[in-house]
């Protein structure tokens, strides 16, 4: 519980309207779409400026309670909830398109606006915002900064980090600081890549300058029908090995398939084993060209069928079948586990053969919908919460799958991020010197361990929170 | 570890201990020739593998010695004179390209591998590290990367900070830290090797590198568009930004810079690749060509070799500054820059406004060049790296110029963190950092 003279003081602050402390008001605040973390703060605060949010945090900094940010609360990790309870700042409010500057190629935003108003509010003069996290209608660019948040066509163009060039963050001291800006050189070192996928744990985010990129000439969106999954990644793998780079390489596999066409409708083939969706942009001819390539390559590697979408109206369908699949699920089963590992993407054979075993092993239905082109898995872990024993299952094929991943050489968390549920996967890629290092990194923003606790970093048994730092803390206020 | 005397010959044996004797050069007629901005160091170290590096940094930060890490040797004017210097670390050594997965377009190197050796491994795969600074074949990648170097192909492929997918790297008290990951697409922990890039080796010794490849597209052809004046190709850099095309290449080069490559006379000229297909590289030449002629520009494909020339334009110029500016502003940057360098060569990357600077000047005009033009640029957030020029020069200038005060108070407090005994490169980077 918080105490009475922190609270008046966040009411002072952002307004009797933009304090919620009851109980049912900050039910909704338990949890991201990870449902699994529960964690409600003891309140939320909803502020309208930067010089709220430095405000807040110096009250709660002093206070010594856990800040933990909060965008749309989109996120799948465990992220924005609050497992120590403490003050949720929920970004909302600050929503604005603060600047647009199309000569530089670059807006500036608030971190609550959503992702896809960014892109619409340039889409009529030829422009629009890169990444495109599943959850861009509702999810926030200030989440997606968080969360580094990728998308199905970072393929091509990078994920969030690759689009951010400047940052306006209140640090862990409760200092306002600007990094980076239009300008996209500058001496020093590079703390807007650095800050980009932090959590919330060195700061929070009040501002961002992002780029824009420019629509493309043409798209062209190709639908290659497989038998199996396994003949789709061995596709995909040649697609890549070719020197094919789309802008989107989506697998999807039968149960998916099945379970959107039930829903939905989105025009997939029902008794495809695997489907690939590919995108190409970029100049019509190139596009032309490479859609030929891809073709060949698929049906090379035993494609049933490979078919173009023949408008904008069949695309966007295709597109909205890919993006709602986790949600159609639902008609599988009424739980599962989501899994964000990587393997290279030359690896996609192997830990497609791998996932069938461990699937059969633990009797669990793996559903899976992913970015095969970077590798990046999300196999949905199918269970039912009232079957007992079947939540066990889902998790150990989750973590065996995992082993897998990371034993072909992967990644535990490819666009999600870390939160609390990867926060103990860690170490299974990196040693303790690794994590030291990021431990002592977050300590330099935020050093009395306010910002967003328990996420990103595993605890150590010794000291609770994080490794235990080789020298003691710098005092407070030294460099500010 | 067990602490050694401090004296030079105590030091100089544990060095040859940890080292062997081959790998510590201790001669002075060699000693002189490793120095840095006149400081000759008391030791060269060249080791051959991280180990060896972490053993040697180890021993560095107990004795507190202050070490220079070096690749090629090119780029030490780079920043301000060290503040002190015991030991350079040349990385030269660690020279083995150590896994490339060609089918999942990566590699992993030791961080003295030339950027030309490594061309030569991917290039019969058709595969290559889309990076391409001036006169850079022979520089290594550990020294690109601590330097940040960026060329003309950066419009299309990201810099190096897009590049960096992992990075292994020695600490400067010795311990072996690896960050990022070795796949394509990886947001576990924090971003680690964002921060070591453009770091200039401060925070630890670039020992591996991991990179992201991209595919030699089919066919490249180059577009140079002259102009009678700088509004002008101010005119068609923004109409090629506010286009569909995907250009590889988009450079800006002043009278100087074309006269130094070779190419016919103009006030300004953009220099326009585009890479892809045979097909779409011919369309996207005809857009070009169109968007020309709106700004009165004379259009003529460059001749085979031309980005050879190019590459070389920097020339043994006693002055290089990098100057970053906004794309909506470089024909005022240079304009500007001529006005206050009288004949300096002026070109770069003019997408993302950033400029390449050579002159041959006295320091007084330098200084107050450098000065002036900060001045300028800094309504507009714009900065002016003096990047290679006379000891003296650098003595008596910020060579990195001012950094936003919270900025660089957060950059002071990660280097106190890492570095508290100022082992690695003391002196030289931004701050008096």
């Amino acid at each position: 519980m918080l105490n009475s003279q922190l609270l008046g003081e966040l009411e002072r602050i952002v307004g009797r309207d933009g304090l919620i402390t009851s109980p049912e008001g900050r039910l909704t605040y338990e949890c991201d779409m990870h449902t699994f973390y529960k964690g409600q703060p003891d309140a939320v605060v909803l502020p309208a400026s930067r010089e709220h949010v430095v405000e807040i945090v110096r009250a709660c900094r002093q206070a010594r309670v856990p800040i933990v940010p909060r965008g749309s609360g989109t996120g799948l990790i465990g992220g924005a909830m609050a497992p120590r309870g403490g003050v949720m700042v929920g970004m909302n409010r600050m929503n604005r398109i603060l600047d647009v500057d199309l000569a530089n190629r670059c807006a500036t935003v608030e971190p609550g606006l959503i992702n896809l108003w960014l892109s619409r509010a340039v889409a009529g003069r030829g422009w629009f915002f890169a990444p495109d996290p599943s959850s861009q209608m509702v999810s926030s660019i200030g989440g997606n900064v968080s969360t580094n948040a990728g998308g199905p066509h970072c393929l091509k163009y990078g994920i969030t980090t690759n689009h951010v060039l400047g940052l306006e963050i209140v640090t862990g001291h409760g200092t306002l600081v600007t990094l980076g800006g239009k300008v996209w050189d500058r001496p020093g070192y590079d703390l807007v890549g650095t800050a980009v996928g932090a959590e919330g744990t060195f700061g929070l985010v009040t501002a961002v300058t992002v780029r824009l990129v420019h629509l493309p000439d043409a798209v062209k969106t190709v639908l290659a029908l497989f038998s199996d999954i396994e003949s789709a990644s061995e596709a995909v793998s040649a697609i890549i090995a070719d020197g094919i780079v789309p802008a989107a390489l989506e697998m999807l596999d039968d149960v998916v398939i099945k379970a959107i066409e039930e829903g939905i409708g989105a025009g997939y083939p029902k008794d495809a084993g695997a489907v690939l969706l590919i995108e190409l942009d970029g100049p019509r001819a190139e596009v032309e060209v490479q859609a030929e390539r891809v073709a060949a390559l698929c049906r090379a590697r035993q494609a049933l069928d490979v078919r173009v979408a023949r408008d904008e109206t069949e695309r966007a369908l295709l597109w909205k079948g890919r993006k709602e699949a986790a949600g159609a699920i639902g008609r599988v089963a009424p739980n599962f586990l989501l899994q964000d590992a990587v393997v290279p993407r030359s690896k996609l054979p192997d830990i497609m053969r791998a996932m069938r075993g461990i699937s059969e092993r633990h009797g669990v239905i793996f559903a899976n919908v992913f970015h095969a082109g970077d590798g990046n898995l999300h196999p949905l872990i199918c269970y039912d919460d009232q079957n007992p024993g079947e939540l066990e299952r889902a998790v150990a094929a989750n973590e065996e799958l995992l082993h897998a991943c990371i034993a072909l050489g992967g990644s535990v968390t490819g666009e999600h991020g870390v939160g609390v549920d990867k926060a103990t996967k860690l170490p299974l890629q990196y040693g303790d010197a690794d994590l030291n290092f990021m431990f002592r990194l977050r300590r330099v923003f935020d050093p009395d361990g306010v910002m967003n606790p328990g996420k990103i970093l595993p605890s150590h048994p010794a000291c609770g929170e994080g490794f235990r730092p080789e020298r003691p803390a710098l005092p407070a206020g030294t460099w500010v | 570890m067990t602490r050694v005397a401090g004296s030079t010959r105590a030091v100089g044996s544990a060095l040859a201990a940890l080292l062997g004797t081959d790998a510590l050069v201790e001669d002075a007629g060699v000693l002189a020739r490793f120095a840095v901005d006149g400081c000759t160091p008391r030791w060269l170290a060249r080791p051959s593998t991280v180990d060896a590096v972490a053993r040697v940094m180890a021993l560095a930060t107990d004795e507190g010695l202050a070490v220079v890490p070096r690749g090629s040797g090119s780029t030490l004017a780079l920043g301000a004179p060290p503040a002190r210097l015991d030991l350079v670390l040349d990385m030269s050594r660690l020279d083995r390209v150590l896994e490339w997965n060609p089918d999942d377009l990566t590699v992993t190197v030791e961080a003295g591998v030339a950027l030309g050796a490594l061309a030569k491994r991917l290039g019969p795969r058709r595969q290559f590290l889309p990076l391409d600074p001036p006169a850079a074949d022979t520089r290594t990648l550990g020294g690109l990367t601590a330097t940040n170097a960026s060329g003309a192909l950066r419009v299309r492929y990201g810099a190096l900070r897009d590049l960096l997918l992992g990075v292994r790297f020695v600490q400067p008290d010795g311990v072996v830290t690896w960050g990022g990951a070795k796949v394509v697409k990886s947001v576990s922990g924090y971003d680690v090797p964002k921060l070591m890039v453009g770091a200039l080796g401060t925070l630890g010794v670039l020992c591996e590198l991991t990179l992201r490849l991209h595919p030699v597209p089919d066919v490249e052809r180059t577009w140079l568009v002259t102009f009678v004046a700088a509004e002008h190709a101010q005119g068609f850099l923004a109409a090629i930004l506010d286009s569909a095309l995907q250009p590889s290449r988009v450079e800006w080069l002043n009278r100087a810079a074309l006269a130094r490559t070779g190419s016919p006379s103009a006030a300004a000229a953009l220099a326009v690749s585009i890479g892809s297909v045979e097909a779409a590289v011919a369309a996207q030449g005809a857009i070009i060509g169109g968007l020309a002629a709106r700004e009165h520009g004379q259009v003529m494909e460059a001749p085979v070799g031309w980005w050879d020339a190019y590459a070389q334009r920097l020339g043994a110029a006693p002055v290089v500054l990098r100057v970053a500016t906004l794309a909506s502003h470089v024909a005022g940057t240079v304009t500007d820059v001529e006005r206050r360098l009288h004949g300096a060569c002026v070109s770069g990357c003019a997408a993302v406004g950033s400029l390449d600077v050579s002159v041959a000047a006295g320091e007084a005009d330098v200084r107050r060049a450098v000065d002036g033009l900060r001045a300028h640029l800094r309504p507009i957030g714009g900065h002016v790296v003096v990047t290679r020029a006379p000891v003296t020069l650098r003595q008596s200038i910020d060579p990195w110029g001012p950094v936003d005060d919270g900025a660089v108070g957060l950059m002071r407090a990660i280097l106190s963190e890492f570095d508290p005994r100022r082992v690695l490169n003391p002196g030289r980077f931004v701050g008096g950092l």
